[in-house]
């Protein structure tokens, strides 16, 4: 059931990524016109997508960006996503809560800021997200809060690297556990999307999955926003926001087939996600009376420990993120605010071996040996949290790209805290390889999930929306995404971003009746 | 740690059932890709590429070449991007042409002549100043060596390795996953897993 660009809908989606989709869904089932423009395609994934690294590249963002700062966020690959279901089209489904504290790292320790949003508000949201991806996970869960609901289903199998971890720590005292994941351990039907099957352990999450096993919002979120009616236009890439003498947006211009077209409005809901939404408001002059739009951006703290084992791995088998440890979360006597968690990682050949000439600049006959030992390694990594810095943020370039608009550049250094938690984490990996029997052990230092660029916050002098999402210069803009968070989490954004996506649009609802 | 993996592998399972369509499809276009002639590189850059790619991943005299320059010049010429660039560097096209005279003028610095007709070590020699910085040069006053060694290496060894003959050497058959993996813990394989072959196994 399409709109047409003439009628004026309740609101404008732009992004169908996990800040959009369970957004969309939302409002289109309280019975709103809602259109999401999407700029990638909608992909069938059993017929589009190829088991190859190099074929499913399609399923990353690849305008460029410039990437500046001593620690530069390379892109692409890790850090957005197009096509219907933004970013989960390649995430890994590792969906950890944050923890309540993660929420007040500002009040614990006295840097980065408070969520201005506690933790019981996000909860319910939580539970409700987990049970409709069908997220697969222990019950009960070792660390946080006790759960008020149980994961949807039971854990998924541990592959090599996850058994490697839990031996290592076994013998250091720390406890794992097998990971939160939203790939489905058993079949599981879901009332407006369907029957999904049971992941097949084909290890191919980062590059697409295409039984329908891994939640992405294209085989969750979306299904449902269709059935309440939405649309979803895709290949349509947003350009300009046009505002109205009282400041409100009117319509949407984007791009479609080397076409401009035109949607009128109520509502925009931007939810493209860190960087592309901050360079949209900044194009358009938007939203920034507070002189924060691009400002404090995060990524996680995301070293990665590579070991070789003895044993046979074969790397590609199972979800990637098969077990966890959050005994790191608030470590004893720590030098650094904040805290990480650790999980195991197998990893596709190319990925692993692109990174490894990177990092360890391996070539010759030597790159040739350590890509032989590919079924005999495996991986750790942490994902902890980042404070905003005043050095840490995003611009317009001067360069154009190919559609003749300004390059986002996005300024990242690791500070301080960030590198202490660092040498903690390396020291932790480290030592829970030699203990499970890793040899030529090499570090992959990298940062992952950029988070920040449209905080929100109390005040409008100090963050771009409230606590709702709403923006607090134009009032029927709302944001929806990664961009929007105070601090960083020491966990996994997705999970958080979609509760976040449904507490939104729920603020919305509430208000308008 | 295996010495090596049997032949014919991936070959093999790309002609059974355990490959979906788009999978083969994609695969098998890639391995029947022939030489390709430069459309972005001249002929003269174009086979300068080449040999520093020979040094980067040496290839096995008995095995089918893989045309890892080829993959570079055909991504240029289309204009892609991998998403991001340091911002300490220029375009990528510019990056390498720039790149490539900067390999001749160091090679030409330290043993006054031209890259390819220097033996195997002084080609690795000059590389190995380029990737640590200490290149002599006034190219590498403009481009950051390191950084421009690094790209080269990423993508000659993304290009290299997204190839099935690369993944067939490694012991790879993670394209053959229609029946999914059941056997996915430490020393579990399925028989459509190749077994290693040890060094005392010969």
């Amino acid at each position: 059931m399409p709109y047409s660009t003439s009628e004026t809908v309740d609101a404008v989606v732009i992004g169908t990524g996990a800040g959009g989709a369970p957004l969309l869904a939302r409002l289109a089932a309280a019975g709103l016109k809602v259109v999401a423009l999407e700029a990638g395609k909608h992909w069938n994934p059993a017929t589009d997508f190829a088991t190859d690294e190099k074929a499913q590249e399609k399923l990353f963002w690849t305008d460029e960006r410039l990437s500046a700062g001593a620690d530069p966020i390379p892109f692409g690959s890790n850090n957005s996503g197009i096509g219907v279901g933004g970013s989960t089209l390649h995430y890994t489904a590792y969906t950890p809560r944050a923890q309540p504290d993660d929420l007040r790292i500002r009040t614990d320790f006295g840097v980065g800021e408070d969520w201005p949003i506690p933790f019981d508000q996000l909860e319910p949201y939580y539970d409700e997200v987990e049970q409709f991806l069908g997220v697969s996970g222990p019950s009960p869960y070792l660390w946080g809060p006790t759960r008020k609901q149980k994961y949807a289903l039971g854990p998924l199998p541990i592959n090599g690297a996850g058994q490697l971890m839990q031996r290592g720590c076994e013998q250091l005292g720390i406890k794992t556990s097998p990971a939160a994941n939203a790939a489905l351990s058993a079949d599981y039907y879901q009332a407006g999307v369907g029957h999904r099957k049971a992941c097949t352990n084909r290890g191919f999450c980062q590059a697409g999955c295409t039984t329908g096993a891994k939640a992405s919002m294209d085989v969750t979120y979306i299904p449902l926003a269709l059935h309440h009616g939405a649309e979803i236009r895709p290949e349509s890439f947003v350009t300009q926001l046009i505002t109205d003498g009282s400041g409100k947006i009117r319509e949407v211009i984007y791009v479609r087939n080397g076409q401009e077209e035109r949607q009128r409005c109520r509502f925009v809901f931007l939810c493209a996600g860190t960087v592309e939404t901050a360079r949209l408001l900044l194009l358009n002059g938007l939203a920034n009376s507070s002189g924060q739009v691009g400002r404090n951006v995060m990524a996680h703290t995301a070293l990665q420990i590579w070991g070789e084992f003895d044993e046979d791995i074969r790397p590609y088998k199972g979800v990637p993120g098969a077990l966890i440890s959050e005994d790191t979360h608030r470590p004893a006597r720590a030098d650094f605010a904040g805290g990480y968690l650790l999980q195991s990682i197998g990893v596709m050949p190319v990925t692993y071996l692109s990174q490894m000439a990177r990092a360890r600049g391996l070539w010759g006959q030597e790159l040739k040996r350590a890509a032989l030992a590919y079924n005999h390694v495996a991986g750790i990594n942490i994902l902890g949290d980042c404070l905003p810095a005043v050095g840490n943020y995003l611009e317009l370039a001067d360069e154009k790209d190919s559609r003749q608009m300004p390059k986002p550049r996005v300024y990242f250094s690791n500070g301080e805290n960030e590198k202490r938690m660092t040498a903690h984490a390396d020291k932790i990996m480290r030592a829970i390889w030699d203990a499970a029997g890793a040899k030529n052990v090499w570090a992959f230092p990298r940062n992952a999930h950029i988070i920040g660029t449209c905080r929100m916050g109390e005040s409008a002098d100090a963050a771009v929306v409230n606590a709702d999402g709403q923006s607090f210069d134009v009032p029927n803009l709302y944001i929806s995404d990664n961009s929007t968070f105070p601090s960083a989490l020491s966990v996994n954004p997705a999970l958080t971003i979609m509760a976040l996506a449904l507490r939104t649009a729920d603020r919305f609802l509430e208000q308008r009746k | 740690m295996p010495e090596k993996y049997p032949n014919g592998t991936v070959r093999a399972l790309l002609l059974t059932n355990q490959v979906t369509e788009v999978t083969r499809q994609a695969l098998t276009e890639r391995l029947e890709t022939s030489y390709r002639k430069p459309d972005f590189f001249s002929e003269t850059a174009f086979g300068l590429l080449k040999a520093i790619c020979r040094r980067l991943v040496p290839q096995d005299e008995n095995q089918p070449h893989i045309d890892i320059a080829g993959g570079i010049d055909e991504r240029l010429v289309q204009n892609k991007s991998d998403g991001w660039r340091y911002d300490t560097m220029p375009a990528d096209g510019e990056a390498y042409k720039l790149g490539l005279a900067g390999v001749e003028e160091t090679a030409s610095l330290l043993f006054e002549a031209s890259f390819q007709s220097l033996s195997e070590e002084q080609q690795d020699e000059v590389l190995q100043q380029i990737q640590q910085e200490d290149a002599p040069g006034e190219t590498w006053k403009k481009l950051p060596a390191n950084r421009f060694f690094e790209e080269l290496l990423a993508e000659a060894t993304t290009n290299y390795y997204s190839h099935p003959l690369a993944q067939e050497a490694i012991g790879y058959v993670g394209m053959a996953d229609v029946p999914g993996w059941q056997r996915i813990g430490l020393n579990q394989l399925e028989d459509r897993e190749p077994k290693e072959i040890m060094i005392n196994d010969e």
